[in-house]
């Protein structure tokens, strides 16, 4: 797995926020192109802090940091939204637009890249389908259960086939059997090649996922496990 | 950016609108009350400046006879000031003239009121008679007015150096204020459709920060909100020009019910007006749009949670 350029590298992150907030301490982590990861840790443990880092909605006070062959650190603003293309992310608290059908909430991303509509209808029917809601795409988010509307999220993530998912809490918010669904999904996601990055502090979905573990505490990378159990 | 994301984007744009009825209402009212003022001060002054130029262009005064004065006697006063250097022509306008000239300025409807003066004497008794004076050359006008007050049986002129200066004053208190109406309202209307576009970014906060995290660009994000500002301009310009249309018929026809005005057509103003107005509106909505969507541009993403 650890071969070539990482997709993501942390080199020697250090992130304090205005209000004296150490939220992460000298961070060295590299994580390789097909990688399914997950990063725990307690509330304050700097979880939230490295993902915002990722997706350069933060920058950091020391340290360098790479995803998809950017360099966040002095990356130009102008430039953000062409890394954010490379990703796709998915919020604890879901983030569907209630105003929009299923089929609009996932077709919202191709229409940022400016996807003809014959790309949208094809690509949207497919990621849909991928999660299990092809026959779903003309219902409002009210319609739906939490777990539908996070696979509704997760159909957005990866309708624009990117290289790399970050997943925040994706199942924090859903009841446990659908955790599940929701980690089985991100799992058939990575294995057709898609790095996922999964934020979680659900230590029994990491136990029975048996994937590489990244435990941060105060800041810092306390475990970082290959392929394995904690 | 592609068209189709251009063309999707002013379909968003259009959406806002809509989704945000009242409060387009609200900023498309103010605005037409803000255009209203500013079109009613440039139809003002529009009409002040014809008004001007009429009286600049005439070198025409009106020198009237003492109430005693023969008719003989007011042949012999317009004779003299014929052979003045600077008098191009005369014309003789007897009482009854005169009469028939007030009868005109007036209106038929007080014709009875003249005949009712006139019982017992000569139609137009009570009027002098007048010597309609044309110059050759406006710039001796002031010394060539004195040398007709000098002829004998003459008793006054009607001079409209006087109201052109009144007028002139006029107009410039007309136009500072106009300026000064105008950029207090201007002002206004930015500040309400700032608040509008506020309010309806405040109401879509959740998908600007979706919107972020997918990578949409500054300006995908920024486009939907300067059409429906531009859009909320031009339609509250197309009304202001249709609700002045009939203002302003309206107000002519009470003026010239009491006064002799030829007001200026409002068909020959027209489209500089709607100009005037969808530039305002365009400029406010611009403007408006991106003052009030700044702050949410540089928030990253996830700032805003949905629940």
């Amino acid at each position: 797995m650890e071969s070539g350029q990482p997709l993501i590298e942390f080199k020697g992150v250090t992130k304090t926020y205005q209000k004296g907030t150490h939220a992460l301490n000298d961070v060295n982590i590299k994580i390789y192109k097909g990688e399914f990861v997950f990063v725990v840790g307690k509330s304050g443990a700097g979880k939230s802090t490295f993902i915002k880092l990722i997706m350069r909605e933060e920058t950091p006070n020391a340290g360098e940091i790479f995803v998809n062959g950017y360099e966040l650190s002095h990356m130009r603003r102008k430039d953000i939204p062409y890394l954010r293309r490379t990703m796709g992310i998915v919020f604890q608290d879901f983030r569907v637009i209630p105003t929009m059908n299923v089929f609009d909430n996932v077709a919202f991303t191709l229409r940022v890249v400016g996807a003809s509509q014959r790309e949208i209808r094809r690509k949207v029917s497919h990621a849909l389908s991928m999660v299990g809601l092809g026959n779903k795409a003309r219902s409002y988010p009210m319609e739906l259960s939490g777990g539908e509307q996070q696979r509704v999220g997760l159909a957005r993530a990866l309708v624009n086939n990117p290289t790399l998912i970050i997943a925040d809490e994706p199942t924090g918010n859903v009841d446990p059997n659908m955790s599940y669904e929701i980690v089985e999904l991100l799992t058939e996601i990575n294995r057709r090649g898609t790095t996922v990055v999964m934020v979680t502090h659900e230590h029994q979905l990491v136990r029975d996922f048996n994937r590489r573990v990244v435990m941060l505490e105060n800041g810092r990378v306390v475990a970082d496990n290959s392929e394995g159990a904690m | 950016m592609k068209f189709r994301n251009f063309r999707y984007l002013v379909v968003e744009g259009l959406k806002n609108i809509w989704t945000n009825r009242l409060m387009s209402i609200a900023s498309v009212g103010v605005l037409v009350a803000c255009m209203l003022l500013m079109g009613a001060a440039v139809l003002l002054s529009v009409n002040v400046e014809r008004v001007l130029s009429t009286l600049q262009d005439q070198n025409v005064i009106m020198v009237y006879t003492a109430d005693d004065t023969s008719e003989a006697d007011a042949m012999i006063a317009m004779q003299q000031i014929q052979q003045l250097s600077n008098v191009q022509s005369v014309d003789f306008v007897s009482k009854e003239e005169g009469v028939e000239s007030l009868i005109q300025d007036m209106g038929e409807e007080y014709a009875d009121l003249f005949e009712f003066v006139d019982e017992g004497g000569e139609k137009g008794s009570f009027l002098p008679y007048g010597i309609r004076v044309s110059f050759v050359d406006l710039a001796q006008y002031d010394q060539t007015i004195e040398q007709i007050r000098a002829v004998e049986h003459v008793d006054h002129i009607n001079d409209s150096r006087e109201l052109t200066m009144q007028i002139i004053n006029m107009r410039n208190l007309v136009t500072t204020a106009g300026v000064c109406i105008v950029g207090l309202l201007f002002i206004t209307a930015l500040v309400i459709i700032a608040n509008t576009i506020k309010i309806t970014m405040h109401n879509r906060k959740l998908e600007i920060s979706i919107m972020k995290a997918v990578g949409a660009t500054n300006n995908f994000i920024r486009l939907p909100f300067v059409i429906e500002g531009i859009v909320l301009g031009i339609i509250a310009a197309a009304l202001t020009t249709g609700l002045l249309y009939g203002v302003y018929r309206l107000v002519v026809a009470q003026l010239q019910r009491v006064m002799s005005l030829q007001a200026v057509p409002f068909g020959s103003v027209v489209w500089w007006l709607f100009g005037l107005f969808c530039l305002m509106g365009v400029v406010t909505g611009c403007i408006g749009s991106v003052i009030s969507i700044g702050k949410y541009l540089r928030k990253e993403g996830s700032e805003f949670r949905a629940f």
